[in-house]
């Protein structure tokens, strides 16, 4: 321990060049220490940090440029949302021109086709009715006939004889008259 | 254990010891131990340029380069003025580089266990007040060229000298700034040689106190050391910018010209909290 403590003392005793000679400073020491590190930092400062800083800017080039096709690409994407939504908007408005349009042909399509029901099923019933009547007509006719040849043969079968066709037709008539 | 302790025959000393002389030039045990940390650095700085320059990527030169990329930055958010910060640089890097490899070299076993004729064969680069000595001469220095090559040679006396008479607060002022100068010199030499020097005393002393122990105690103070290693030498760097940023800046641009006016505004605002930062640092 005495010989630790006694270090500090021993040396400023032995040292004859004053405070920088007991703390080692040496000029010839200084000098060769300052010459050999201003060497590296020419060594470096050529060779090495020249290569590396270039490699910091080209990789800052690089973020800035990712930064810019960043932004540009933001900015096309929300062109691209905007052009989107006016599409959108669009397509919406075309589509519900679209389905009043088609709603609107519908309904003037169902009326028409009822309207075109109607008529042809007014026309059956009319076509009907006036074949009824034409039927109804026409079998009125036959039994006019019949009946006028079954009162032909009644009468020929009482009296006996036959008659003219001309007595025949009054006779039947006048039955008839009666009849109703 | 006291017995033991000085039994152990504990060698520390403030100075370098020379080991031997080439010529007239006498080689010290942090001589040798800085130029191992030199060359240590060349070669892990060219590996990692060499890589980059190739394009191909692993773990360590990504850190190494991710590291730099910070310090860059760090360097322009400091001085402000993109163009200055890449011409000071250079010298700041290189300053955190050596630093911190000479630093980190110098927690390595052997270091002050091994001994020459006594003196131990290794001794940490920045644990010499040379060293660090001269590394403070050359940020001030540096950091005075750029204040010249801004304001001018007179424009940068100016800064210092200014009339008593018609403006006397201004000169207590600049003749405070002249000593903080000499000041910032003396701190940023002293505070790397004591934190390192004070960190090879530290694992010596705790190596001998734990004795058959120290393979178990010791590898946490090493951690610690590296820890304090990387914030010497991130400090020895951001001082380093903030003294040139400091120089370099003009207060209400009175001796600013015309032409870098554009620069000297940029500074001002960008170096408006660098005292505050420089006094927390220090």
């Amino acid at each position: 321990m005495e010989y630790v403590l006694t270090q500090f003392a021993s040396t400023e005793s032995t040292s004859d060049g004053g405070i920088f000679g007991a703390l080692g400073i040496d000029i010839t020491m200084l000098v060769l220490q300052a010459i050999a590190f201003l060497i590296l930092v020419v060594l470096l400062g050529k060779f090495v940090y020249p290569v590396l800083i270039k490699a910091v800017d080209d990789r800052q080039e690089k973020i800035e440029e990712s930064v810019k096709a960043a932004q540009a690409a933001e900015e096309k994407a929300e062109s691209a949302q905007e052009n989107i939504a006016a599409l959108l908007k669009e397509a919406r408005k075309e589509a519900k021109e679209i389905v009043t349009t088609a709603k609107d042909e519908a309904t003037a399509m169902v009326e028409a086709s009822d309207k075109k029901a109607k008529q042809r099923s007014e026309k059956i019933v009319a076509d009907a009715h006036e074949q009824i009547e034409k039927d109804v007509i026409a079998a009125r006719k036959a039994l006019h006939n019949d009946t006028i040849e079954l009162v032909a043969l009644a009468t020929e079968k009482v009296i006996g004889k036959t008659m003219s066709s001309n007595v025949d037709d009054k006779v039947i008539a006048a039955a008839v008259k009666e009849a109703n | 254990m006291i017995h033991s302790f000085a039994a152990l025959d504990l060698h520390i000393s403030l100075a370098a010891e020379t080991i031997f002389h080439v010529g007239p030039i006498a080689v010290t045990n942090s001589m040798i131990l800085g130029a191992f940390g030199a060359v240590v650095m060349l070669a892990i700085l060219f590996y990692v340029a060499g890589k980059v320059k190739k394009g191909s990527y692993n773990r360590f030169v990504g850190l190494v380069q991710w590291m730099f990329e910070g310090f860059l930055k760090s360097t322009e958010d400091i001085i402000g003025d993109k163009k200055l910060a890449r011409k000071i640089f250079p010298l700041a890097m290189t300053i955190f580089f050596t630093v911190l490899i000479t630093y980190w070299v110098s927690i390595l076993p052997g270091v002050g266990s091994i001994t020459v004729g006594g003196a131990p064969l290794f001794r940490g680069l920045p644990a010499d007040l040379n060293f660090t000595f001269a590394l403070a001469i050359i940020t001030i220095v540096a950091s005075q060229l750029y204040a010249v090559q801004r304001h001018g040679f007179f424009g940068n006396i100016g800064r210092y000298a200014k009339n008593p008479f018609t403006n006397p607060i201004g000169a207590f002022e600049g003749l405070l700034e002249f000593i903080g100068e000499f000041s910032r010199l003396v701190a940023l030499s002293l505070r790397l040689f004591g934190n390192a020097f004070a960190g090879e005393v530290l694992l010596l002393v705790i190596a001998v106190l734990t004795s058959y122990f120290s393979s178990v105690v010791l590898p946490f103070f090493m951690a610690f050391e590296l820890f304090i290693g990387f914030i010497q030498a991130y400090v020895f760097f951001v001082l380093t910018l903030i003294f040139t940023s400091l120089a370099v800046a003009t207060h209400g641009g009175d001796h600013a010209s015309d032409d870098s006016a554009h620069n000297t505004t940029s500074i001002d605002h960008s170096s408006a909290d660098t005292p505050t930062r420089a006094a927390q640092l220090e």
